[in-house]
């Protein structure tokens, strides 16, 4: 019994010791087997992060519904387009008006950097019989408080010409924009200052006429200087006001040479156009400009959530001279006009377009896209000046020119998504004189409407 | 009124330059431990600097294994200074890419290198596996860490200082490189850089040892826990000298020589080495030597010169293609 008792205890201990061993075994194997696993986790971070670091060495190319960009360090190419297909419709056949569709703007962008210091952008236009040359600058980075810009811009006097093309509320602009220039070749300085809450534009152009383009050569040898002071005082604040700018531009200079026959590199403007980009008002065709040419411009936006507005007011002061041996005129144009816009589907907005579409369009789904509607008044004046005096020396003949247009317009967009636009506009446009008697030219009504892509 | 608008473009077109001459940016390429002793010591250069001249300083960082980024350099990096591991990297930058002069170690004092450092061994508290000497880390069983030498200054450092250890207590360089080749039979994972090993070793908890920078070993201890990790000094370690200098070229073309070289001399200031010594860095000005030098253990320090004829011949050795450290560590 006892014997029995003896064997049995030893082979308990005997048990216990083995599963001891086998439990310290086991022990040791986990501890190898934690530092294996951990070894291979670190391996495959070091891997990871030598992966990263190659591809941060590497070209990045992104493709998005912003364009293509190609980015490696501070070099980076980037291709954007924009294609407007207008369809437009005049109501009022009284004067030879073509209804059609046309092609408003052709446009593929190539922009990039070429280290921190350059930047430089090309836009072509393909919309026109011959492919012309928008935008072609080149930039000088120092800071971005000062930026050096050469080439041919768009110059810094006109709110809403300054504005995207894609971006503009309406389908065509205000009639404001025909008083600025348009796109002319020259040098700017231009920053951001005061926290980015001031941003300046000091530029030295060929100098342009009214609402157009400069020409590729300066035909008179005299330039333009123009500057922008332009202040979002509360833009870093984040409250209701984050979205108000105010500022002032002008331009100053010395225009000579005739008028319509060169219109490329004419000094005087080929006609004023109303938001339906019909003529109304033009200098007779032997006028040609003679002395200083002077523009001032205050303006103002103002968009807080879907509400957008925008004002600005544009005097355009210039000296002409009709044929020879005739008294040299100052002519002083006046224009301005109030701009609101609402997104309706709560989307946010803002000087360059919506931000957002936050439903996109889907065919069989839910989202419908973005809905804006906008209503747009404005007025452009001529000075009396320039219909005064008898026929042979006044600058323009009042029976065939209108003094002033008086435009309203109201518009709904719709956003299929961040890429396509639809647009459709009416506009009415009413004149003082511009007939014989000085009767009123017929109103100009117009139905717009247009197809935009952009990516 | 065509001079008043000429006078105008003129001005506005000089405006960048005056603006310019006021500010500077410079760039410091440096190893991998260094990130908090350069942002102490930045702010306080740019400070003096502006205190002294009116100029703003920014200098911007990069960190890496010092062999990686003057390899980097050479391809590129526009570093207006070096500020790396070792001489033999700077060398190459002078050698390859021509961007500062062969003797750019002249143009500083203490042959260009304003702190010291030198290797020590961390191990986990309590030293469980009973790290002593260079000898342990070969033995069967020791996981150690260190990084790759063909990246990292420190690595190369930490690699000769074994290497020396066995020649001189087994006899010749066979029997160094028979030493090194078991210890790094021991080395589970090769980071780039020594701030990569510091992460595996500490935060990731692999290894029972680290070959260490002494600074990145204080540095550990003082961020993650004293508790938790001691130093063990061997009985021979190199004296890590690590070295500074302006890349000519680029200072040259950037126009920022002036104040790069105005940034290295503050190295050796009083408030720059009273810096490097307050980050476990050994300084080499008298003062700052004085107040810190009770923190440093007593070592028997070797230098490159004296065991291996300098960089240039060490690296040839065991550290170019085909050298060494590829004979025994593609073997393995």
């Amino acid at each position: 019994m006892k014997k029995g008792i003896k064997q049995a205890g030893a082979a308990t201990l005997a048990i216990i010791a083995s599963v001891g061993v086998a439990q310290a075994a086991e022990n040791a194997t986990n501890e190898e087997l934690d530092q294996r696993i951990r070894i291979l986790e670190r391996k495959i971070e070091i891997d990871k992060e030598a992966a990263e670091a190659k591809a941060k060495d590497s070209a990045t190319v992104n493709v998005s519904d912003k364009g293509v960009s190609i980015k490696k360090g501070d070099n980076e190419f980037k291709f954007n387009a924009l294609v407007q297909l207008d369809a437009r419709t005049y109501l009022d056949d009284s004067r030879a008006q073509n209804d059609t569709f046309t092609f408003r703007r052709i446009r593929p962008t190539f922009q990039g950097s070429v280290g921190k210091l350059i930047g430089y952008r090309l836009t072509p236009e393909f919309a026109t019989n011959n492919a012309t040359i928008v935008d072609a600058y080149i930039d000088l980075k120092f800071d971005p408080a000062y930026t050096l810009r050469a080439g041919k811009v768009k110059g810094p006097t006109g709110l809403e010409r300054l504005q995207g093309g894609s971006a503009i509320t309406f389908i065509e602009r205000g009639l404001p924009t025909e008083l600025v220039p348009n796109r002319d070749l020259g040098i700017q300085l231009q920053g951001d200052v005061l926290s980015n809450t001031l941003n300046y534009t000091l530029g030295y152009y060929n100098g342009t006429a009214d609402g157009r383009d400069g020409g590729l050569v300066d035909t008179d040898n005299r330039k333009e200087v123009a500057g922008r002071l332009f202040a979002e005082p509360f833009k870093n604040d984040g409250g209701v006001l984050e979205k108000l700018g105010v500022g002032i531009a002008a331009s100053t200079g010395t225009q000579l040479g005739n008028s319509t026959a060169n219109s490329a590199a004419s000094a005087v403007p080929t006609g004023y156009r109303s938001p339906s980009q019909r003529s109304f008002f033009a200098y007779e065709t032997n006028v040609t400009a003679n002395g200083d040419h002077t523009r001032i411009s205050p303006q103002a936006y103002f968009h807080n959530g879907p509400f957008g507005l925008l004002t600005e007011y544009v005097q355009s002061k210039q000296e002409f001279t009709r044929g020879t041996g005739n008294p040299t005129v100052d002519v002083k144009s006046t224009a301005w006009q109030v701009a609101t816009s609402y997104v309706i589907t709560g989307e946010d907005i803002g000087y360059k377009g919506l931000s957002k579409v936050a439903q996109p369009f889907t065919v069989g789904g839910e989202g419908w896209g973005a809905f804006e509607v906008a209503a747009r008044y404005g007025e452009l004046e001529v000075d009396d000046a320039a219909f005064a005096g008898i026929a042979a020396v006044r600058l323009a003949d009042p029976d065939a020119q209108s003094k002033k247009a008086s435009s309203w317009t109201v518009g709904v967009n719709w956003y299929l998504n961040n890429n396509v636009k639809l647009a459709l506009n009416y506009t009415n446009t009413s004149f003082d004189g511009g007939k014989a008697g000085g009767a009123d030219r017929d109103d100009d009504k117009t139905v717009f409407s247009r197809l935009q892509l952009n990516f | 009124m065509r001079i008043i608008k000429t006078a105008i473009a003129a001005a506005a077109l000089a405006l960048p330059l005056f603006a310019h001459a006021a500010s500077y940016e410079l760039l410091n390429v440096s190893y991998d431990p260094t990130r908090e002793l350069y942002k102490e010591f930045n702010e306080a250069f740019a400070k003096q600097y502006k205190a002294k001249t009116g100029d703003t300083v920014t200098i911007k960082q990069s960190h890496g294994g010092s062999g990686k980024q003057a390899r980097a350099v050479v391809d590129g990096l526009q570093a207006d200074v070096v500020t790396l591991a070792l001489a033999g990297d700077v060398d190459s930058i002078a050698t390859t890419s021509k961007l500062l002069p062969k003797d750019w170690q002249k143009r500083l004092p203490e042959g260009s290198a304003p702190y010291t450092s030198t290797i020590v061994f961390l191990v986990r508290a309590g030293n469980p596996k009973g790290i002593k000497d260079w000898d342990d880390l070969a033995k069967p069983g020791v996981s150690v860490i260190t990084p790759n030498p063909k990246t990292s200054g420190g690595a190369q450092w930490n690699y000769l200082a074994a290497w020396e250890f066995a020649k001189r207590k087994y006899g010749g360089d066979a029997k160094g490189k028979e030493f090194v080749e078991k210890l790094y039979k021991n080395v589970p994972v090769l980071d780039t850089g020594a701030r990569g090993s510091t992460t595996t070793f500490v935060q990731r908890g692999i290894g029972d040892v680290f070959i260490s920078w002494e600074n990145e070993a204080f540095l550990a201890k003082k961020e993650f826990g004293e508790d938790k990790f001691q130093i063990i000094v061997p009985s021979l370690s190199i004296l890590a000298q690590p070295t500074v200098s302006v890349v000519d070229k680029v200072v040259d073309k950037k126009g920022t020589r002036k104040v790069a070289e105005a940034y290295l001399q503050y190295l050796y200031s009083e408030e720059g080495q009273d810096i490097a010594g307050r980050n476990f860095y050994r300084p080499t000005g008298a003062a700052a030597k004085a107040k810190y030098g009770s923190q440093f253990p007593k070592i028997e320090l070797f230098t490159i010169d004296q065991a291996f004829g300098g960089w240039t011949k060490a690296k040839k050795d065991h550290f170019s293609d085909g050298g060494t450290f590829d004979q025994i560590y593609l073997k393995n």
